[in-house]
């Protein structure tokens, strides 16, 4: 099979599975509702014929809970996996994703320290302080790393462990410090997961998921260029200090937005782009789309998973995809091991 | 001949550390130039400082007749290739698409590639020969191969100046022969080439102009037998270095003996 077919069949496949994950993740839950007038409803909204009516209520599950939570699983995943795909690149490592940015130790900051401030129950008020922790951490990376001058990547990537290491010491101080009936609104979202987000969790994260993932995928030729490394990068004329940094700027932001919404989400932005980089190749303007269809898919899934498993209650998503992502990386390990 | 490529008085720092002290010398039109010298000589040095990468901090870089530093970054990849030995491209990479990056300061950041791109690609993998590659990934390629695959990136970019450090290093003899045959070719079509070379033999048979590094400094030029026997290159190695001519063969061979 020649890598056009083999990667246009891929492109088909994730593109179907997306659809279908969708599909079925918006009529299974704790109310399952018929698929065909799940279709039906969503059908009517694109000025269809409504050939299967849902009751009163199921329309209001659909469309208030079920879907905005299905979407947003989609969005978060996805972004994950572009933001993985794309620092990968950058950082010519495979083990790469958002975490060595300080994305989720400094949002898990900001959200413990909202909900020590009192505010958990304020709406959005969780999301909010989360993106700014993550923002705020990012350019703590960032401003550290440059104030010996221009860093080299392994100065970015101890620069981000030590911010990471510093933010997550906070973070256990303040949530010893916290009162414990406040505590458990923190864990949930520590532990990710997308119960109860609505279409203005959809709008707010969804803006600089989809917005972000775009402006990388527009940059997937320099992100190629600076693949081959700096020196090779910079001689075929790639301004990379200012590539480097606009595509980690870009990435923070998806990566922010994702974890804001949804709390930690881990392996994604790892398991995606590995799996898909041997059917699609390595190049950007393939592995991106491919990695964002792949993480969405991903994570729709594992959210079913976490409302769908126990009759009593939601699982917390990120448990879920570590628990599906961390053997697959075991096993990946193992196989390259053996083939090296 | 005009010289394209020109350091004048280049004084090259890495960090705190000057390693080179001044050098001058040209690269001109269509000739070929092996750059020799020992180890820590400051040979990569100075071809990332004539590729514009390294900055000097006195005296200067000159790409036709123009301060490297002032080329507009697109316009100088344009012009002049570099091929360094570290190989660090993606190991799914396949080689044509390694080699289409080469078009990169022909098209930007955003430009599809064009009918004229994919001939320069198809060129490149031709001169190198190397189209049976063309849709393997790297990391299943030899080293020599990958070497190839990087030189053909570097002919893809259609410069008029190419500076490889030391293109023959994970090479066999018939490979090396093969890669010095396609700088010739690359040479007749008027590029200008520099090379690391660390066979000293293979410099001198390649090679028109030999230019001996030696601590920072260029301290022998001109063809390369005289270069080879001078006192010069014996200090810079370390070595007494004798050439020897034999009948029927084009170039003089070297022996090399460490001092009594």
């Amino acid at each position: 099979m020649t890598e056009t077919r083999r990667r246009r069949l891929s492109f088909a496949s994730l593109s179907a599975a997306l659809v279908v994950s969708v599909g079925v993740a918006s009529a299974a839950g704790s109310v399952s509702l018929p698929a065909p007038s799940v279709l039906s409803s969503l059908g009517v909204r694109l000025g269809l014929p409504d050939f299967s009516p849902l009751s009163p209520a199921g329309e209001a599950i659909l469309w208030t809970a079920r879907l905005p939570r299905v979407l947003l699983a989609a969005l978060v995943g996805g972004g994950l996996a572009v933001v993985g795909a794309a620092l990968q690149s950058v950082f010519r490592n495979p083990m790469a994703d958002s975490g060595l940015l300080g994305v989720g130790s400094g949002a898990a900051l900001g959200a413990v320290l909202a909900v020590k401030l009192g505010w958990g129950q304020t709406f959005l008020a969780l999301p909010v302080a989360a993106f700014a922790g993550a923002m705020a951490a990012v350019l703590a990376v960032y401003a550290l790393a440059h104030a010996a001058g221009r860093p080299s990547l392994h100065g970015l990537l101890l620069t981000g462990l030590a911010v990471s290491a510093l933010a997550g010491a906070g973070t256990s101080v303040l949530l010893v410090a916290t009162e414990e009936y406040r505590v458990k609104t923190v864990l949930f979202w520590l532990a990710g997961g997308l119960e109860g987000r609505s279409w203005t969790h959809l709008q707010l994260g969804g803006a600089f998921i989809v917005g972000g993932s775009a402006l990388l995928l527009a940059l997937a030729r320099p992100l190629d260029v600076l693949s081959l490394g700096a020196d090779e990068a910079a001689a075929l004329g790639l301004p990379v200090h200012v590539t480097r940094l606009g595509l980690l700027a870009v990435s923070s932001l998806v990566a922010g937005a994702a974890t804001s919404v949804a709390g930690s989400v881990p392996f994604v932005g790892l398991v995606a782009p590995h799996a898909l980089r041997p059917l699609v190749g390595p190049l950007g303007r393939h592995l991106l789309p491919a990695a964002f269809l792949g993480g969405a898919v991903l994570v729709v899934l594992a959210d079913l998973a976490a409302r769908t498993l126990s009759a009593q209650l939601d699982l917390p998503l990120g448990a879920l995809t570590a628990f599906v992502g961390a053997p697959y990386f075991l096993l990946a390990l193992r196989a390259s091991e053996g083939r090296a | 001949m005009k010289s394209v490529l020109e350091a004048k008085g280049a004084v090259v720092r890495r960090g705190a550390r000057e390693v080179l002290h001044g050098v001058s010398f040209a690269l001109r039109e269509g000739e070929a130039v092996a750059l020799v010298g020992p180890n820590a000589a400051g040979k990569s040095t100075l071809v990332r400082a004539l590729a514009g990468l390294l900055r000097p901090s006195a005296g200067a870089v000159l790409l036709e007749g123009r301060p490297v530093a002032a080329w507009d970054r697109d316009a100088r990849a344009r012009t002049l290739a570099l091929v360094a030995p570290d190989e660090e491209a993606p190991p799914a990479l396949t080689v044509e698409d390694r080699v289409a990056l080469g078009r990169y300061p022909h098209r930007g950041p955003f430009r599809p590639l064009t009918a004229e791109d994919d001939a320069a690609i198809q060129a490149a993998l031709t001169r190198t020969g190397i189209p049976h590659l063309a849709r393997r990934a790297l990391e299943t390629l030899s080293a020599g191969e990958r070497q190839l695959a990087a030189l053909a990136r570097g002919l893809a970019q259609q410069p008029r100046v190419l500076l490889l450090d030391e293109p023959g290093a994970h090479l066999d003899v018939g490979h090396q022969l093969g890669l010095f045959r396609i700088l010739d070719q690359a040479r007749a079509g008027g590029v200008a080439v520099l090379a690391v070379v660390h066979d000293l033999q293979q410099a001198a048979a390649w090679a028109g102009r030999m230019v001996l590094l030696d601590e920072g400094r260029v301290t022998a030029e001109g063809p390369p037998d005289g270069v080879l026997t001078s006192a010069e290159a014996a200090r810079a190695f370390g070595v007494s270095v004798r050439a020897h001519a034999l009948p029927g063969l084009a170039h003089r061979l070297y022996s090399f003996e460490e001092p009594s």
